[in-house]
């Protein structure tokens, strides 16, 4: 894990001061209205329905457990007891006091953590892939690079303003588990023939108001001129970016607008100028890359009998194994993904004492490394196979234990309109309607890996055009209205979904999906998942089983 | 009908216009039958920029024998969010919330409309 260093340290403490003196100013009347709402958002602060909300920012979704304990710490001293992970892997306080935000500000430093570049036309926290360091798949580790663009990224002066908010992923594995082609910039990681590392470099994809699944710009960019080729991109997209329309203003509008090709050729051309100086020397990226150094791993037998034996004596566990816990890159250890989507729950909240578990656990069992991901679970990346038993025992006990990584109830949502000032519906009830709806575990096994994805409204935070089933919140004359897409994936096989037919009224959402998971049933071909077989038939049996007596 | 809402600065908090107090419960709230009182106490609400955080007039509609906020929008304010009934204003109960919570209108909240257009 990155450790900050003296420097980092003085100058999060020094940003929490002027923040507090900023609120103080506000306060007093000394600034209005105006002129403070663009310093909260700089931090992170938000107006929402019922109270401020308060999104920290957690670099490439990694924590460990202090952090992990401060954050429960604020949810109980600030908050309501809890929060909420997001599709950004951050963590958002639902209920937060304007005058308490400066101390909140000094809790965040005083463990390295802040909510820096959560808002505003900058670029925001890098996502990179929950599995970094654990995963066999991966070519490289993607957090050297995600720690490197944060700090090329952060408060980067000619960056700080850009036309509109601007999102980067990067993953080094075949399985894309960032979105990474539904990002402004997409990275993933590939090894050329000699052994050099390079990116595959995506650019102008998004979610939003108009849905673009990103091109390739660059089919292998060698790893080490990574920052000033970005620093190219976000030239060509800072001089003609829509800075008049802001539902023109993101990357993946110009990106359209020009071609891809002509966006490309502007941008080697940009690049060419900038030259290799502006790249990290080997030197740094040496010195970021050693705080990722693999911690000590057990040598291992591939195979743990106490596991084996703990599985065939405990169908919970087994179910668990079956879909939470995957393979490691070390024998004998496992990648244990948490569940942040028990059935009747909202998606992504955790309470301040299931943190503290997972914070526990991830002392005691898995390395002091915990994950968020951008499907709003968590991520123990390296338990050992004999400890996973435990592990899950703990997990049961806090409530956390939920068998269904990808499974139909691990549903994504944004916070709606039960919180969010810009949303036109609802997305938690929804998802908590469809998730009881398939309660029974053996039919979601059954039906096996099915995203769906809902957002509140047409910013898309829930990602909704990504999902096998995407459901969009609308607002038809002041009542909640459910539009479904189909179709859609935020993988490496990315596609945005097709709009089913007319939105649907809240009732009748849960019905409509199971009414689409039995087509899928009635149609699906061995080893199809929903989406393949989707992408086989086309929408027509999955519309007219829906729509069936609707004129 | 109307009434007026803000947010308040310190904490956020949903807060309704009263004679020229902020309350808390939209039960507490000044109701509005004529629009120029509605907006003489927009106006005195504008004017504390240190105390509220853009105060707007939301419609009103009659919920059995009471009055609701006409959006669902403004009712999900008043009450708290639907996915957690033990936080917001809606723990306190009592007949105005129970109103709200069974108010069946559905409209833009107005109000929030104009806000953003203003903009």
């Amino acid at each position: 894990m990155y450790v900050y260093d003296t420097l980092d340290k003085e100058f999060l403490a020094d940003r929490a001061s002027e923040f507090r003196e900023q609120v103080g100013r506000r306060l007093s009347g000394e600034i209005t209205e105006d002129q403070f709402k663009a310093i909260r958002l700089m931090n992170g602060l938000y107006l929402q329905l019922h109270a401020y909300m308060l999104r920290v920012a957690i670099p490439y979704g990694a924590l460990d457990a202090r952090q992990m304990r401060k954050l429960a710490e604020i949810a109980r001293t600030y908050d309501k007891g809890y929060g909420h992970f997001t599709t950004r892997t951050n963590l958002q306080f639902h209920w937060i006091k304007l005058a308490d935000a400066p101390d909140i500000l000094d809790e965040l430093a005083s463990v390295d953590m802040h909510a820096i570049q959560t808002s505003g036309n900058c670029i925001r926290n890098v996502t990179a892939d929950p599995f970094a360091g654990a995963t066999a798949e991966e070519v490289d580790d993607p957090r050297v690079w995600a720690e490197a663009m944060r700090q090329w990224s952060s408060l980067h002066p000619e960056f700080s303003f850009l036309p509109r908010k601007f999102k980067i992923a990067v993953t080094a594995s075949p399985k894309d588990r960032t979105a990474a082609k539904v990002h402004d910039i997409g990275l993933v990681m590939k090894r050329a023939r000699d052994g050099t590392l390079g990116f595959e470099v995506i650019v102008g994809g998004g979610m939003g108001r108009t849905p673009y699944v990103g091109s390739t710009i660059r089919e292998f960019l060698p790893a080490a001129r990574l920052v000033s080729y970005l620093e190219a991109v976000l030239r060509v997209y800072n001089r003609h970016g829509r800075r008049d329309n802001i539902y023109k203003a993101r990357i993946k509008i110009l990106v359209a607008a020009l071609g891809a090709e002509e966006f490309g050729r502007q941008v080697e051309a940009e690049w060419a100028q900038i030259g290799p100086e502006s790249d990290l020397p080997d030197t740094e990226l040496a010195r970021i890359r050693s705080a990722f150094a693999p911690t000590a791993f057990e040598t291992l037998p591939a195979r743990s009998e106490a596991f084996e034996a703990a599985k065939a004596a405990d169908k919970a566990l087994a179910r668990f194994a079956r879909n939470n816990v995957k393979p490691h890159k070390k024998p004998g250890y496992a990648i244990v993904e948490v569940s942040l989507k028990a059935i009747g729950e909202t998606p992504g909240d955790a309470s301040a004492d299931q943190m503290d578990v997972i914070a526990d656990l991830a002392e005691r069992y898995g390395q002091n490394d915990i994950r968020v991901t951008h499907e709003q679970n968590l991520v123990l990346p390296h338990v050992k196979l004999d400890d996973v038993p435990a592990v899950h025992a703990a997990l049961a006990a806090a409530g956390i234990a939920s068998a269904n990584i990808n499974l139909i109830t691990d549903i994504i949502a944004c916070p709606g309109l039960d919180y969010c000032a810009l949303a036109n519906a609802r997305a938690i009830p929804i998802a908590q309607d469809i998730a009881e709806h398939f309660r029974d575990q053996d039919r979601a096994e059954d039906v096996g890996e099915l995203k769906i994805k809902i957002s509140g409204c047409i910013n898309a935070c829930g990602h909704h055009h990504v999902g096998h089933i995407g459901i969009l919140g609308v607002d038809k004359k002041g009542e909640e209205f459910y539009q479904l897409s189909l179709g859609g994936s935020g993988a490496e096989d990315a596609a945005v979904g097709q709009i089913l037919g007319p939105a649907l009224p809240a009732h009748r959402v849960a019905e409509a999906v199971d009414t689409l998971v039995e087509v899928y049933l009635r149609e699906r071909s061995a080893g199809e998942r929903f989406l393949d077989t989707f992408r086989r038939t086309g929408a027509a049996p999955f519309k007219e089983a829906v729509y069936a007596g609707a004129h | 009908m109307k009434a007026l809402t803000a947010n308040r600065l310190t904490d956020g908090e949903v807060v309704f216009w009263n004679q020229g107090r902020w309350v808390e419960r939209f039960a507490d709230a000044e109701l509005f039958a004529e629009a120029g009182p509605g907006e003489t106490a927009e106006g005195h609400a504008k004017a504390q920029p240190t105390v509220v955080i853009e105060p707007y007039l939301i419609d009103l509609i009659e919920a059995g024998e009471l009055w609701a906020p006409l959006s669902y929008r403004e009712r999900l304010r008043a009450l708290g969010p639907t996915n957690r009934l033990d936080h917001g204003k809606q723990v306190e109960g009592g007949d105005v919330v129970e109103a709200l919570q069974h108010a069946s209108g559905a409209a833009r909240s107005t109000g929030r409309v104009n806000l953003i257009k203003r903009k």
